[in-house]
């Protein structure tokens, strides 16, 4: 399964649900497609909703769950009647805390730099999309040939440093990505 | 004129007899209780006496006194105590018979001998019943203790005379430890109860708890129905049944069952009861107590035999002769009875009380289900936390449980936390697959972290997110940066709804 256009671009739909056990989902909610769980769409149908009762299906099984405690970021979810606590943080509310890796060599390593002297003829992204390793960002044409550029990292756009139609240097800094990575 | 039974219990076991009362031509009454007005039970009965009970310290079910003056103002004829409450108390029976109501249950004097363990010991050695070797009394010093000890052989265990609650008890592991753990188990019983008589008693290491059932008629026939294992047990409560018991074999079976119908012949027992022995992993069996009336757990006996013990009990009390014959009783297939208490199994078996706002039970060809509750029904304070019992019969021990398995996942409550996960968790352990867990299990193996599942858990995480990202992506509507839609959860429920 490709993964890479799953993710419908919009950061401020991704969020971090960490378990007080320490295992951490990140979860994309999708406008109209599937939920994404830790990279992978999911295919989860949600059944029926009643106030803080929702009913999920997946692989054949149901799945009832019940909101049975909320506090600010945190929540109880009773999933087959088994509570399990979760803290959420929205992408953005995670990187300000600081929760991931923000070691200064490791986000100029994120950063796209161009490998080439050309010229940018796409952007495939705005800042603030969200973007999967391996996805195409730009497309830089260089010798007659139209080279993808692509993200390194999972992480969201920060900054798109060119324009299309620009013409770059070898090692010009083309786009900031802030990893999501953990 | 049709006879009226009334039932002096509440919950499901009042709409278990009441149906078996429905099959005998009877007229079912129950009393209403201040204490739970609306519960399930008496939308079955055909009459329900009020019993005005909020202003006395106990509620009806534990009043003698009043369960008999109302059954005579209505004109009962037999009372059925169910299990708990006063189904046990030789005085409430004895007040019955005195009154001419006749009590469901062997007769009061035979209540009262089970109920008090020296005698019903000394009753069922003189029926050859093997007890677990111990003192007959208090030891009086170490020396003797050790001298006891080394003949019985160890582990063992000292239990003071007015001991309770783990206090002045210890487990002796080997002969030169017992001097000083005798001493600092008298000195800790003399402190707590000022009374240091210690007891000695071979430990068991591996105790299984296994129980005949018997019926019996008042002209001195006797059966037995197998054996249930009832080893799952949390705070020296079952949880779940099982019947017959992988532990017992044929051989086994016609030994104990036939030791449990010759002590009952020899005691004059009549009505439904059960012999509770405890099994070591070396195959011994010790006689334990007996119980004198119906158990939680019948309903595994009679899935697996086919015969319905609680319109027995009723026949038997209106003088019927038992037309069971020993050899027409054969145990076909496997049964598992699971409790359905609300309490939190992930936080020390809390009991939990309040609303359900929803219950849904498993539905299929061999799954019985006994109730007590519906949607909206309270469960109080006052009473225990069981509300169910979920029974499942299949053909064999491997086919049952997977069986019971796909019942437990079919059940849902919702509005409270009940014991259905544990059971999951139990059902799925290797130890209970097996079939060599014993009554140490939830103290020795079970932990909370048991009763989790990773596919719970992603959905748990999504469900969870599902809610903050609706108020979320509400709240951050005007954040210039990121477009948003202002999507609240019913939207997004929609779009997710596919």
């Amino acid at each position: 399964m490709g993964t890479s256009y799953i993710y419908k671009r919009d950061a401020s739909r991704l969020f971090i649900a960490l378990r007080d056990n320490g295992k951490r989902f990140k979860l994309y909610i999708p406008k109209d497609s599937k939920p994404v769980v830790n990279g992978q769409e999911m295919d989860i149908a949600f059944l029926e909703q009643e106030d803080l009762h929702y009913v999920f299906q997946w692989n054949d099984k149901r799945f009832n769950c019940e909101i049975v405690g909320r506090d600010q970021n945190k929540a109880i979810v009773k999933v087959n009647g088994v509570e399990y606590k979760y803290s959420l943080e929205s992408i953005f509310s995670y990187i300000r805390r600081g929760m991931i890796n923000t070691d200064a060599n490791k986000l100029d390593e994120n950063n796209i730099i161009s490998p080439m002297p050309g010229k940018i003829v796409d952007i495939f992204l705005s800042e603030g999309d969200l973007v999967n390793v391996g996805e195409p960002i730009l497309t830089l044409e260089a010798m007659k040939m139209q080279n993808e550029i692509t993200a390194s990292c999972n992480g969201v756009i920060r900054k798109i440093k060119v324009q299309n139609g620009q013409s770059v240097m070898k090692d010009e800094l083309l786009v900031e990505i802030q990893s999501i990575d953990v | 004129m049709k006879k009226k039974i009334l039932i002096a219990n509440r919950n499901e076991i009042a709409i278990r007899i009441t149906r078996a009362a429905h099959k005998l031509g009877m007229i079912a009454v129950v009393f209403q209780s201040d204490r739970e007005p609306d519960a399930l039970y008496l939308k079955y009965a055909d009459e329900v006496i009020p019993a005005y009970d909020s202003g006395n310290e106990k509620a009806v079910f534990l009043d003698p006194e009043l369960i008999v003056k109302l059954a005579l103002e209505n004109n009962i004829d037999l009372i059925h105590p169910g299990y708990g409450f006063l189904s046990e108390n030789p005085d409430f029976a004895q007040l019955c018979v005195d009154n001419g109501l006749n009590f469901i249950g062997p007769s009061p004097q035979l209540i009262r001998d089970m109920g008090l363990k020296t005698v019903a010991k000394s009753m069922a050695i003189k029926s050859g019943l093997p007890l677990v070797p111990g003192s007959d009394g208090p030891v009086k010093d170490a020396a003797t203790a050790k001298e006891f000890a080394d003949k019985i052989g160890y582990p063992v265990i000292l239990k003071a005379s007015a001991g309770g609650g783990g206090r002045g008890m210890r487990i002796v592991e080997k002969s030169e430890t017992l001097e000083r753990h005798f001493k600092s188990a008298t000195d800790e019983a003399l402190a707590a109860f000022g009374n240091g008589d210690m007891f000695i008693e071979k430990y068991l290491q591996h105790p299984k708890h296994l129980e005949f059932q018997i019926m019996g008629d008042k002209y001195g026939n006797v059966v037995h129905l197998g054996e249930r294992e009832c080893s799952l047990q949390r705070k020296h409560q079952k949880i779940i049944e099982e019947a017959p018991s992988a532990s017992v074999t044929p051989a086994m079976r016609k030994e104990m069952g036939d030791m449990a119908v010759r002590f009952a012949k020899a005691i004059g027992y009549y009505s439904a009861g059960t012999i509770e022995f405890i099994l070591d992993e070396d195959g011994s069996y010790y006689f334990m107590e007996m119980n004198t009336r119906i158990q939680v757990e019948h309903p595994v006996t009679e899935m697996v035999t086919g015969v319905d013990l609680v319109d027995w009990q009723i026949r038997v009390a209106l003088d019927e002769k038992l037309t069971l014959k020993q050899e027409d009783i054969h145990i076909s297939g496997w049964a598992i009875e699971c409790r359905v208490n609300t309490e939190d199994t992930q936080n020390r078996f809390s009991p939990q009380t309040g609303y359900i706002d929803k219950i849904h039970f498993p539905v299929g060809e061999n799954i019985r289900i006994e109730t007590g509750v519906e949607n909206k029904s309270v469960v109080t304070p006052y009473f225990d936390s069981m509300i169910a019992k979920i029974i499942v019969h299949d053909t064999d021990r491997n086919a049952v449980i997977n069986k019971t398995l796909q019942a437990l996942y079919d059940f849902n409550l919702i509005g409270l936390k009940t014991t259905v996960p544990f059971c999951r968790a139990v059902l799925k352990h290797p130890e209970f697959v097996d079939a060599t867990y014993t009554t140490r299990w939830v103290d020795q193996v079970y932990v909370p972290e048991m009763l989790e599942d990773e596919d719970d858990e992603v959905i748990g995480a999504l469900a969870a997110t599902i809610l903050y990202a609706s108020e979320y992506l509400k709240l951050s509507s005007d954040i210039p940066t990121y477009k948003n839609d202002r999507l609240n959860v019913w939207v997004l429920n929609k779009r997710l709804n596919y």
